[in-house]
Formats: structure tokens, C-alpha cells, sequence
């Protein structure tokens, strides 16, 4: 019988005993064949780091700029663990609408820079069939902090064509506008749960899919403290479902992946997410190019702009609602992230092998977002159309 | 109606596949293709959080795809 | 250090096409490892051939009946396993048994005469061959030792370690089908996947497809494949390959092929051969050894193993 020893490594019985034995095959000291790298610890160390720049506009005006640069290792340890450790530095810098976004011009928009470093560690415990991990995270922006801690586990059938996976979350994060000259958000609170389960099946010899349910269950301070008069629940529960698939396509040696999700929340958001991607080998290159839809239901909360006779945004309209809202204690909000709209990206990211080890990438996206593009056509009205442009230039290396 | 669009969904996949038997006992002896590095689902680690991060500051759904990560406050 | 580039080396040995390919930057250093390869595939095929005069194989069977042979480790070893097989396949893999192909002619593809086959198994008993140290001395005059149940899986590990020893990391040795893979693919744009293998059909030749009976990954260990296509011939709509039982010198019938995966090619040859053999009880027993096999029945049924995959 073929026996397994705690470091999932087998020990020699039968007809391959003998083969040990041969003097001539001393040197060939494999006691398993291995195929294809499954669930086992990386026998490799690897480092990536990326730069990222993303802008924004909406028509008449720039919004906000932000670079990133990113830095990941992981490493194996002692055989059974592995360590991985991120850690990025943001800076962000431009402006953000307090009113609805296209009366800035009017109302002014709130000027900001601001740097978030954020790190995170993960630390792996790799079983027979099976991995435990726990990871723990920081993020620190001048009025925003965030600390999370994550455990979740995955274990896999003998066959290797089904694999299970639970997850848990937990973040704390404290919101603090103090420094920023602010008064709307003095030391307050927000915590957030999550609970994960999926499962990741084998279809064919070709087609591979996931599918991950997540429940968030989160209470606290919500408000955008950066726009005006903005005061939402203090509580939000989510449900996500996720759908993956991964087909290979032998005429092409390539693959293409897609996904779908959907997302509800108490505040009444409803989102599809439609994700594509062709992932094509071409000797030491790999392109990419991918699409996503994106689409979201308003916020039951979130207020239209009103406009007047003329058909111009009535200001006094809308501060007359808000301060109405505000003396009733009614949830009210203005951004136009809750609203209703749809969202397309194109992608595409271009990767170069200069060894089996070292990869260099660049990926570049064209994101626009407006109301016509919300499914079924009609968004919230009076949206102003959204684009935005993120590059990342990358390089990984294993040793 | 979201509903019946994911069924619906759901049937046209599975009949699609359906024309094969054996769903899901894939052998170790066949599974030359599903270990190329294109087939993952995992790809590259710090791709994805970029862009899941800006996608969180300009949208209102973010995660499904994990636990155990920080928030921000993105705005 | 120049670019990486993908060497294949095609030569013949052991009446098979073999092939080494190899993934590496010094094309200096991968051509003397694989000359290097090759010739040991030479060394083994001549030491150990039954048709070639001086061989080792050959004194021993000559001194059949006569005094013992004076062998060395390398030898000794090999019939060390070739005993540890006997005892484990139940006395069904016996390399006596090599001593029939004198009853049996595929060439012009004619059954044996009774008496004929009747007269040679007496001398079909590993129990008879005497061994003292490295001495080896076969009881029976007209007692034969044949090594084609290992010989060309051993010549493949023993190719790949000459490559190893040259510190070669990304290569695949091919005997005619019996593959040992050393080390993942090693091209940038492969980015360190394992070899590709495609399994052919044992009757391909019948197919109206051409796809692969399978399609595995390999990045280390070996691969062998015993089938009843190798050596056969059709009589009357009965086929007869060249594996023959024994007990009744009569080729095997449950089995078109089996292929087997094992941490070395020498194992994998020794189990796929001991496979057909065992007919029926095959996959049990691959089973209770713990390897991965890949068998197509005789009714053209595939069978694969349970045992844990990758």
C-alpha cells in the first residue's frame, strides 16, 4: 500500500523499492512521478512589483489622479508553509464632488492629497490534501484606518477534480476627517464580517468552474464625510454570488475566462458583473485582451438632482430637500456611486517571458461610466458621464 | 427576473456540457491542458487588487472574490 | 549565456525510434550530455542483448547447463529486481521466459507446434537459475536470461541520469514510448509546465480519430507502456502478441495495453509488463502497489486508476 508520512510524501513499497535499489538509478531519487504542481507549498520564492496610475474625468474637468506602487512575496517555508507579504503606497490627489457631480461648478468640490500605505501578510499551512491560512491586514490613509484579519481553508477530493473552500473576515476600520481640517467624521467606527464558501469543480478535460457565495454583514459609520448632507444606514448586509469558468480552446492554445457576479446589499444596491477574458500564449508573449460590463441598481436612499423649469440643476431645490431629509433623520445621499448606471472596460495586458522565471506585464484600461449603460437602458437621470484610464507595468521574478 | 436569467443561464451551460458524459471525473491522465498556467483562476496576485480597488472607490459592490482583505476610505 | 532553445536528439536503439529533447541555454554543454546519453543507451543495449556475441546476457545463456558466470554490480543488480518481480508477480514475470520466442514466429506469423512448445517450457523456471554473490549460472543446458522486460525502462532512467549528471534540468527522454521526464519544460514561454505527452491509441491504425487515448503532464518520473501492438501477428482473426504467459506459453489476451506512472521508468516497465501478464487482476494489483496506470481492456474499455492524482 502506498503510505503517506506528514510531509505528504510517500514512502517506496513494492516493485519501485526494488527500482531504488539498482545501483545505476541511485542518483534518480524521485519516489513520486509529479505532473502538474497541485495544492503543495510553492517550491519557488516569488517577488513581483507593479506601478499603477489611474485618472479620471468627467466632461469639463479633471477628477482625481492616483499612483500606486505595489511590492508581493511569497515564499516557502519549512516545506509545508508559505509566507506572502503585499504592500502598496497609493497617492492620491484631485478633486471630489460634494454635490451631485455635475454641479461642481457650482458647488465646489473638495480638493485633496492624500497617501494610503496599506500592507498585508498571509501565512499558509499546507496539508495532504488540503491548505489553512491566516492573514492579517493594515491600511492607513490620513483619515481612514483599516485593520482586517482573514482565515480560510481548502481541501480537495482524492481525484483532484473538486475542491471546497471557507472563509472568514473581519475588519475594523476607524474614519477620523480631523486632519483634514473636517469635523464631519470624528472617531467613527465602522466593522465588517464576511463568510465565504465555494467550490471550484473540474468539468472536462478542457473547462474548469468556481463558484463562491459571500455573505458580509456590516454596521457602523457609512457616511461619505466629503459630501454634504450625506447620511446613510448604519448598517449594510451583503450577499455576493460569484460564477467562474475557464475554458481551454485547443485550436488557438488559448484560453478564455468568464465570470459573472452578483452583488445585493440592505442599501438596496443591486449589481451584475460581467468579466471576459482571452488569454492567448504566442511563444514568449501572452496577450490578453479582456471586457466588463458592469451594472448597478441606485441606492433606495439615493436622491436624484432636481431640475428646474428650464431644465438646469436647481440648486436651492436640492439643499431645500436635504436639509428637509436632514431635520427628518431620513437617509439621503447624493454620490453617484449609488446611483444607477452601467459601466464598460476594455482591457488589455501584454506579458513578455524573458525566463521561465521572469515576467515582465503591462496592462492598460479604458473604463466609462454613464447612466445609458445601466441594464435595461434608463439609469438614474441626470448623470454625467464617467471615464477613467489605469496602467500597470509589472515584473515578477521566481528563484 | 434576475432569478429566471440565471436559470436560464444555468440550463443552456449545462446542456451545452451536457452532451458530455463523465461531468466532473476528470483523470489525472487527461488533464494535459487544465495545467497550463492560462487556466488558473488565481493569475496574478497584484493585477487584480489594483484593479478591484478602484473598481470599490467608483462603484458600490465590492469582494466575492475572497475574504481577509482591509477597507479604504476611497472617495 | 545565450537564449534558451529546445535541443532534440533522434537516434535508434533497441529496434525503436528514441529521442531525447532538452530545454537549455549551453548548447555546448546539452550536446555532450546527450552524446554522453546516447551512448549509454549503446553500452546497455549491447551489454545486455541476447543477440549480440560477448554480451553479457550471451556468456550466461551459453554457460547454460556449464559453469557460472563471474558478473558485475550493475548486472547483479539487475537480476537482484528481476528476482524482487518474479516473487511479486506471483511467478508470472520470470526472465527465463525469453527461451519461448524459439516456438513463436512473428515474423512470418505462424502459431507453435505443440511438442515444440511443450519441449521449451520445462526450461522456463527462474527457480533453476543459481546465484552466489555475483556468480550466476543457469541450471538447465538451453536455459536462456532475457532482460526486454526492463532492459529498455532501465536504459531510459540510466539516460536521464547521464543528463542529470551534467546538470541538465529540463529534458525528456523518449525509448521507443518508455519516457523519463527530468525537470519541467524550461522555456520562457512555457513557464516551467511539464512535458505534454500524448498516449496513443493501442489501434491507432483502426481509428477513424486521431485524437490522443490520453493526454498527460509529466515534469518528473516515468512513463511505460506495454501493449499487444508492439510485436504481433493476426491468424485466423486472432491476434497473438509477443507477451507470452510463462506457465503456458501462450501471449496474453485481456489486455490491448497498459501504461503505467511511476517515479521511474524501470518501475513503470516492470508493472505495465507485469500488468498484462496478471490479466484481469491487473488493476487491483497496480492498485495495492500504489501506481497510476491507464489500461485499455481487450473488448476496447478504458480503465483508469483511483489512486490519487497529481
Amino acid at each position: 500500500m502506498k503510505k503517506s508520512n506528514i510531509n505528504g510524501s510517500q514512502t517506496a513499497t513494492g516493485v519501485l523499492l526494488a527500482s531504488l535499489v539498482l545501483p545505476g538509478l541511485a542518483a534518480l531519487a524521485a519516489i513520486t512521478p509529479l505532473g502538474a504542481a497541485a495544492e503543495n507549498a510553492p517550491e519557488k520564492t516569488t517577488i513581483a512589483i507593479k506601478y499603477g496610475h489611474y485618472n479620471d474625468s468627467q466632461p469639463g474637468w479633471d477628477r482625481i489622479k492616483v499612483d500606486a506602487a505595489q511590492v508581493y512575496v511569497q515564499a516557502p517555508i519549512a516545506g509545508d508553509w508559505s509566507i506572502e507579504a503585499s504592500g502598496v503606497s497609493d497617492n492620491v490627489s484631485g478633486a471630489s464632488p460634494r454635490w451631485h457631480t455635475q454641479n461642481t461648478a457650482l458647488s465646489g468640490a473638495s480638493h485633496m492629497s492624500d497617501e494610503r500605505k496599506a500592507g498585508d501578510v498571509k501565512v499558509t499551512r499546507y496539508l495532504a490534501r488540503a491548505a489553512v491560512s491566516a492573514s492579517v491586514a493594515i491600511s492607513k490613509e490620513h483619515d481612514y484606518t483599516s485593520n482586517a484579519l482573514g482565515l480560510d481553508a481548502r481541501w480537495s477530493t482524492d481525484d483532484n477534480n473538486r475542491t471546497w473552500t471557507v472563509g472568514f473576515g473581519s475588519a475594523s476600520d476607524t474614519i477620523d476627517n480631523t486632519y483634514s481640517g473636517g469635523s464631519t467624521a470624528i472617531n467613527r467606527h465602522k466593522s465588517t464580517n464576511e463568510f465565504m464558501g465555494g467550490v471550484t469543480q473540474v468539468l472536462t478535460p478542457t473547462d474548469i468552474v468556481q463558484f463562491n457565495l459571500t455573505r458580509s454583514l456590516g454596521s457602523g459609520y457609512f457616511n461619505d464625510p466629503y459630501k454634504s448632507y450625506d447620511q446613510r444606514p448604519n448598517q449594510r448586509d451583503i450577499w455576493i454570488a460569484l460564477a467562474r469558468w475557464n475554458h481551454y480552446l485547443e485550436k488557438f492554445d488559448a484560453s478564455l475566462h468568464s465570470s459573472y457576479r452578483n452583488y445585493s446589499d440592505t442599501f438596496g444596491v443591486q449589481s451584475h458583473t460581467l468579466g471576459l477574458d482571452w488569454v492567448q500564449p504566442a511563444g514568449r508573449w501572452t496577450f490578453t485582451p479582456g471586457a466588463r460590463y458592469y451594472s448597478q441598481s441606485a441606492a433606495n436612499f439615493y436622491l436624484d438632482p432636481i431640475l428646474d423649469a428650464q431644465g438646469q440643476y436647481d440648486q436651492p431645490a436640492v439643499v431645500a430637500r436635504a436639509n428637509t431629509n436632514n431635520l427628518h433623520g431620513s437617509n439621503q445621499s447624493t454620490d453617484q456611486r449609488l446611483a444607477a448606471f452601467g459601466a464598460i472596460t476594455l482591457s488589455m495586458k501584454v506579458s513578455y517571458a524573458f525566463t521561465p522565471n521572469t515576467l515582465a506585464d503591462v496592462k492598460y484600461e479604458s473604463y466609462r461610466q454613464t447612466a445609458a449603460l445601466h441594464l435595461g437602458g434608463s439609469g438614474s437621470p441626470g448623470l454625467d458621464p464617467f471615464n477613467a484610464n489605469f496602467i500597470q507595468v509589472g515584473l515578477t521574478h521566481r528563484f | 427576473m434576475n432569478r429566471t436569467i440565471l436559470s436560464l443561464l444555468a440550463i443552456t451551460t449545462l446542456s451545452w456540457l451536457g452532451g458530455c458524459s463523465n461531468l466532473g471525473q476528470v483523470n489525472a491522465w487527461d488533464k494535459g491542458n487544465l495545467a497550463k498556467p492560462m487556466m488558473t483562476f488565481e493569475g496574478d496576485p497584484l493585477d487584480q487588487r489594483f484593479v478591484q480597488h478602484i473598481y470599490a472607490s467608483k462603484e458600490n459592490s465590492s469582494g466575492g472574490y475572497g475574504v481577509g482583505g482591509g477597507g479604504c476610505g476611497c472617495n | 549565456m545565450s537564449r534558451w532553445r529546445t535541443l532534440r536528439f533522434d537516434f535508434s536503439a533497441m529496434a525503436s525510434p528514441c529521442s531525447l529533447q532538452m530545454d537549455g541555454r549551453d548548447e555546448h554543454v546539452m550536446r555532450r550530455a546527450a552524446n554522453e546519453a546516447m551512448a549509454e543507451v549503446q553500452r546497455i543495449e549491447k551489454k545486455f542483448s541476447r543477440y549480440t556475441e560477448g554480451s553479457v546476457i550471451s556468456r550466461i545463456n551459453q554457460s547454460a547447463g556449464l559453469a557460472a558466470i563471474e558478473t558485475d554490480t550493475e548486472t547483479s543488480g539487475l537480476l537482484d529486481f528481476a528476482h524482487s518481480l518474479w516473487t511479486q508477480s506471483d511467478g508470472l514475470f520470470d526472465i527465463t521466459s525469453g527461451v519461448l520466442r524459439h516456438a513463436w514466429d512473428f515474423k512470418n506469423a505462424r502459431l507453435p507446434e505443440p511438442a515444440t512448445l511443450q519441449g521449451l517450457l520445462p526450461r522456463v523456471d527462474w527457480q533453476q537459475v543459481e546465484r552466489h554473490g555475483n556468480q550466476v549460472r543457469l541450471k538447465q543446458p538451453g536455459m536462456e536470461l532475457d532482460f526486454g522486460g526492463f532492459g529498455k525502462e532501465y536504459a531510459a532512467d540510466r539516460a536521464a541520469a547521464v543528463l542529470q549528471s551534467h546538470d541538465i534540468n529540463h529534458a525528456l527522454v523518449n525509448l521507443g514510448g518508455d519516457l523519463h521526464a527530468l525537470g519541467e519544460r524550461g522555456l520562457p514561454e512555457l513557464q516551467g509546465t511539464p512535458w505534454q505527452i500524448e498516449i496513443q491509441h493501442p489501434r491507432q491504425d483502426t481509428r477513424q480519430t486521431d485524437t490522443p487515448l490520453a493526454l498527460l503532464t509529466l515534469a518528473r518520473g516515468g512513463l511505460a507502456t506495454s501493449g499487444d501492438y508492439e510485436r504481433f501477428f493476426i491468424h485466423e482473426g486472432q491476434r497473438y502478441c509477443h507477451v507470452l504467459n510463462p506457465r503456458t506459453g501462450w501471449p496474453v489476451t485481456h489486455w490491448q495495453s497498459v501504461s503505467v506512472l511511476a517515479a521511474n521508468t524501470t518501475t513503470a516497465g516492470a508493472l505495465s509488463t507485469i500488468a498484462m501478464l496478471k490479466g484481469p487482476d491487473a488493476p487491483a494489483w497496480l492498485e495495492a502497489q500504489g501506481m497510476r496506470y491507464l489500461a485499455v481492456q481487450h473488448d476496447g474499455q478504458v480503465l483508469r486508476s483511483n489512486a490519487a492524482t497529481d
